[in-house]
């Protein structure tokens, strides 16, 4: 029965595997465009075995460096409902394209790539999944062959890509060089027993750590490739690398630093809240001088992982709930869901404007009214405006924060909160021109069904959890706790 | 059993998306169902007044659900002597203002009524939350329709005044939060039986307890948020382009409504909570009153713009909420409450009035309004009846206020005597405006507003002149008793 775990991830695997075929199948000399449907079948598979998982088996199930506990669900639920959307919209988005078949298989790939890595507890299996998340990615950024922006954008991703995986790399030599071992839990106990001598190796580990992950992660000063990556990818999948893989990063960093190195007595903390500090500011600050949406969105994506990292900030001894960590997996959720739906809103400007420059958004309520209300509600929503989702796991991780035994926790919340303040300028600056400034052009664009189908799931989800966010913060709170549970004994 | 102040919080928002759907198609229904909407809430509202019991001290009313247990939080509404008036006010003006806007909003009549039902539904939740979070929901769905007010139906720089206004309230509020925040975190460690909690008596009762220096914290960075929205003296940029910019059944809601809510979360939040805090820091929040009353006094002498001026006026005279609230005295504090009531209601007058007056002479400039009795006689009637309502002339509500919050600054210490600058000023202000716009020689046609525009006006006068000519019903069984069991408390805790 135990194998039955492993249904998410055989899914995806089987029906990734099948998609592209599935994508040349032809009948009668007309291609039957199954890949997208093999794509969703396989993703709504996984997803119903894992929420299924989550309510059945809670405890925590390991196959070797395998583990699929709750915290595992929890982020494969997140990646999921992400690629699920992603898959939806794209439906709109490649519709002429004549490769569907590699598209959607790499999509599912990528997908199972971060689900696995979100399982891994060991570090050789996080490499593995780390690079089947990302290989699909450079493709899929680059489907566009022919477009030289999309062409720009996959390089410059790959190679900075490329650089993190290395570093990766390097810092798990030098974690097995310390220990002797690549499972997490193994790492931990011996790490707890170190010496000073090798004490410089694993400092010098942790920061190759920090900045492999961060790259993904797009911290700053790691963020440069973000922008581009995003405007120049298809816009569906910005929002994939957005929300899923910058996500499974996060996962990634959660696994390796709250399992494995916390033992280490390095105040890696501080480094962390520094780098929020910064990484939050920084995103705030240059997205107010954005003069194109997607821009605006991948900097407003920096701001948000600076506050996810405030999760990894704060340290928490066992006995007290771990309230910031679980404020982080409930923003991990919030702002996946938010940034997702903020990209495909930017697809359904793009495919009727094929701009996405802010000044095509002046009096867009009137030439496209659902987008634009499901924009206003999305950035009220990444502002951390109640009743709205992002509102209540901001709040649980800032006090989280405030509640770390650090005497510097108060001010981090504080500079947080004089972010979030600060990011309302630019987002109701968008509001502003897409509610009160004219339009150039006042004819009606109409607007993708199937674009909208997406926006109003997420919108009306927006909704949901925020007005009643109890069973959604018992769920993080239920993953963080697993997550710290699988630390070993 | 939803009681009724749910019903009166949630009544509005769930009727805002129907009167969207239904009135894109047909404003009137639109406005049928706005203004309806509020007449209804206003109808619960009396319900409230009859099932309260008065001269009772303490919360009534009481509903409490669980929410997020998980994280400490419940839904908690009650109201008390200090809300009371407030709920009442939050109703009156509402309805008004929804009746004042039939003729002055002229286009998007659905989105305007929904988003004004969100509005109330926020403003009723500000002032009847117990539960730091729920009443910082509250806050902030207050803000979201008021950006789109300005934004949307206002002037010609509503653009520059609806943003500029999101951004200075939005960032008052998230320092606001980051108190609240602390709050939790400090009062809630292993030290609390019970475990962290939002719970407003929970926090009240825990706060005594709390180290001075976390209390000041937690007390300056609340402060921060209800001052921005009260506003005070250096923080009050936002408001005069706000209300210049709002259409004038907006400003009603404006300077009667969202200021208030900065000055019930000062008494409720800040001096109620946190009576060591107040103790030392006092001195600086009545000042910084005093100020702000001389201030907004000042600037609007030289005012050329008449809802310019009125501005400045809600400025000044909510000054006397700040310098009354922080003498922690019962007459100091009883006026705050009582000024907020009343100038509520004479200022929602004013701007009502001031929609008029721009809409039949085209102007809102001073100096350009000339001759202004002969040509809306009834209307300039009123205006006087108004302005000395805010010159807190004895008779009106103002004046009974005005004359509790010096009272109980005087009582403190004589240096307030100052404060007597600021009503001097005012009636200045006021007589010089009304010698320039009605008395002076004017030709032109008549040309008076409909008969209800003039009752919707009449209505705010009725409650001023009551209450101003007979007090107790309000103040002696509903404020007074309240405001007596707080301050002995906090008192006996070491406020001064």
């Amino acid at each position: 029965m135990a194998l039955l775990s492993l249904t998410p991830f055989l899914s995806l695997a089987v029906f990734g595997l099948l998609a592209t075929p599935a994508g040349f199948l032809r009948f009668r000399k007309s291609k039957l465009g199954l890949a997208p449907f093999v794509c969703i079948l396989g993703l709504a598979i996984a997803l119903v075995s894992t929420v299924w998982l989550g309510f059945t088996s809670p405890s925590p199930v390991s196959f070797g460096g395998l583990q699929v506990d709750l915290f595992t669900l929890f982020f494969s639920g997140v990646l999921l409902i992400v690629a699920i959307f992603v898959t939806v919209a794209s439906l709109q988005n490649m519709r002429e394209d004549p490769n569907k078949g590699p598209f959607f298989g790499l999509l599912l790939l990528s997908t199972l790539g971060m689900i696995v890595l979100a399982a891994s507890m060991d570090l050789i299996l996080l490499y593995v999944a780390w690079e089947l998340m990302s290989i699909p990615t450079y493709a899929l950024t680059a489907f566009r062959k022919k477009d030289p922006n999309s062409n720009e954008a996959a390089m410059k991703f790959f190679v900075l890509s490329a650089l993190s995986s290395a570093l990766i790399v390097y810092a798990i030599s030098l974690v097995f060089g310390i220990t002797g071992s690549t499972g997490l839990t193994a790492i931990a106990s011996s790490l707890s027993t170190a010496g000073p001598d090798v004490r410089p190796f694993g400092v010098l580990a942790i920061v190759l750590f920090i900045v492999g992950f961060g790259v993904k992660m797009a911290v700053v000063p790691f963020h440069m490739w973000i922008p581009d990556a995003f405007e120049g990818a298809p816009v569906t999948i910005g929002a994939f690398l957005a929300s899923g893989a910058k996500m499974a990063a996060f996962a990634a960093a959660f696994r390796v630093f709250i399992v494995g190195i916390f033992a280490f007595n390095v105040d890696f903390y501080s480094t962390f809240a520094i780098v929020a500090v910064v990484t939050m500011s920084v995103g705030n600050v240059a997205a107010l001088m954005q003069k194109s949406f997607t821009r605006l969105l991948a900097y407003s994506s920096i701001a948000q992982a600076g506050y996810i990292l405030m999760a990894l900030a704060t340290p928490f001894t066992t006995t007290s709930v771990p309230l910031g960590l679980a404020g982080g997996l409930f923003h991990v959720l919030n702002y996946a869901i938010l940034k997702t739906a903020a990209f495909i809103a930017a697809a359904a400007v793009a495919t009727k404007l094929s701009v996405t420059d802010l000044d095509s958004f002046n009096g867009l309520s009137r030439r496209m009214p659902q987008t634009s209300l499901s924009i206003a509600v999305i950035f009220l929503g990444l502002a951390g405006v109640p009743p709205l989702n992002g509102f209540f796991s901001k709040v649980m991780l800032f006090t989280g924060s405030i509640y770390s035994p650090y005497s510097w926790g108060g001010y981090l919340a504080l500079a947080a909160l004089i972010n979030s303040g600060f990011s309302m300028s630019y987002y109701g600056w968008v509001i502003k021109r897409m509610y009160f400034d004219e339009p150039g052009d006042e004819s009606r664009i109409p607007e993708p069904r199937i674009y909208m189908v997406v926006l109003w799931a997420a919108t009306i989800l927006i909704f949901v959890i925020g007005l009643y966010p109890d069973p959604w913060i018992r769920l993080v709170q239920s993953a963080a706790a697993a997550l710290v549970g699988s630390r070993g004994s | 059993m939803i009681g009724l102040l749910s019903i009166a919080i949630f009544l509005p928002a769930v009727l805002a998306a129907p009167t969207y759907l239904l009135g894109r198609k047909n404003p009137k229904l639109a406005k049928v169902m706005g203004v309806g909407t509020t007449a209804i809430v206003f109808a619960i509202s009396i319900l409230i007044l009859a099932v309260f019991q008065y001269g009772q001290p303490g919360f009534q009313l009481s509903e409490t659900y669980p929410w997020a247990a998980s994280f400490g939080l419940n839904y908690k509404v009650a109201v008390d002597g200090i809300s009371l008036p407030l709920l009442m006010i939050a109703t009156f003006l509402s309805l008004l203002s929804a009746a004042g806007s039939w003729d002055q909003i002229t286009f998007r009549h659905a989105e305007y009524y929904a988003l004004f039902l969100i509005f109330e539904t926020g403003i009723i939740g500000v002032f009847t939350s117990l539960n730091l979070i729920l009443f910082y929901l509250f806050w902030e769905i207050v803000l979201i329709p008021m950006f789109f007010f300005i934004g949307i139906w206002g002037g010609p720089r509503r653009r520059y005044a609806s943003l500029k206004f999101l951004i200075f309230t939005y960032s008052g509020s998230a320092v606001m939060l980051f108190g609240f925040l602390a709050l939790y975190a400090w009062a809630g460690t292993s030290a609390y039986p019970g475990g962290p909690s939002f719970d407003y008596d929970v926090l009240a009762a825990r706060i005594p307890s709390l180290a001075l220096p976390l209390q000041l914290v937690v007390a300056i960075t609340t402060f921060f948020g209800f001052a921005v929205k009260l506003p005070i003296f250096p923080l009050h940029t936002w408001l005069p382009d706000a209300h210049v910019e709002a259409p004038a059944p907006v400003s009603v809601l404006l300077a009667g409504l969202l200021l208030k809510m900065g000055g019930y979360g000062l008494i409720r939040y800040n001096l109620l909570l946190f009576p060591k805090a107040v103790s030392v820091l006092w001195p600086y929040f009545t000042t910084i009153g005093l100020i702000t009353m001389v201030y907004g006094a000042s600037v609007a002498l030289v005012a050329k713009d008449i809802k310019r001026m009125i501005a400045l006026t809600s400025v000044s005279h909510m000054g006397y909420v700040l310098l009354g609230a922080f003498t922690a005295t019962v007459a100091g504090v009883s006026g705050a409450v009582f000024q907020m009531f009343s100038h509520g209601l004479a200022v929602g007058m004013l701007f009502l009035m001031s929609g008029y007056i721009h809409e039949h002479t085209g102007t809102r400039n001073i100096d350009e309004l000339k001759g202004l009795r002969g040509k809306m006689p009834q209307t300039v009637t009123l205006l006087f009846l108004a302005s000395m309502a805010a010159m807190a002339v004895p008779g009106f509500a103002n004046f009974i206020s005005e004359y509790l919050v010096i009272q109980g600054a005087l009582s403190v210490s004589y240096l307030f005597a100052i404060a007597i600058v600021a009503p001097s000023l005012t009636v200045g202000y006021f007589l010089w405006m009304l010698r320039r716009v009605a008395m002076t020689p004017g030709i032109g046609p008549k040309n008076e507003p409909h008969l209800h525009s003039i009752l919707i006006l009449v209505a705010f006068l009725v409650p001023l002149l009551i209450f101003g000519v007979y007090p107790p019903p309000i103040l002696g069984s509903v404020i007074t008793p309240t405001v007596e069991k707080w301050i002995g408390t906090i008192i006996a805790l070491g406020a001064k």
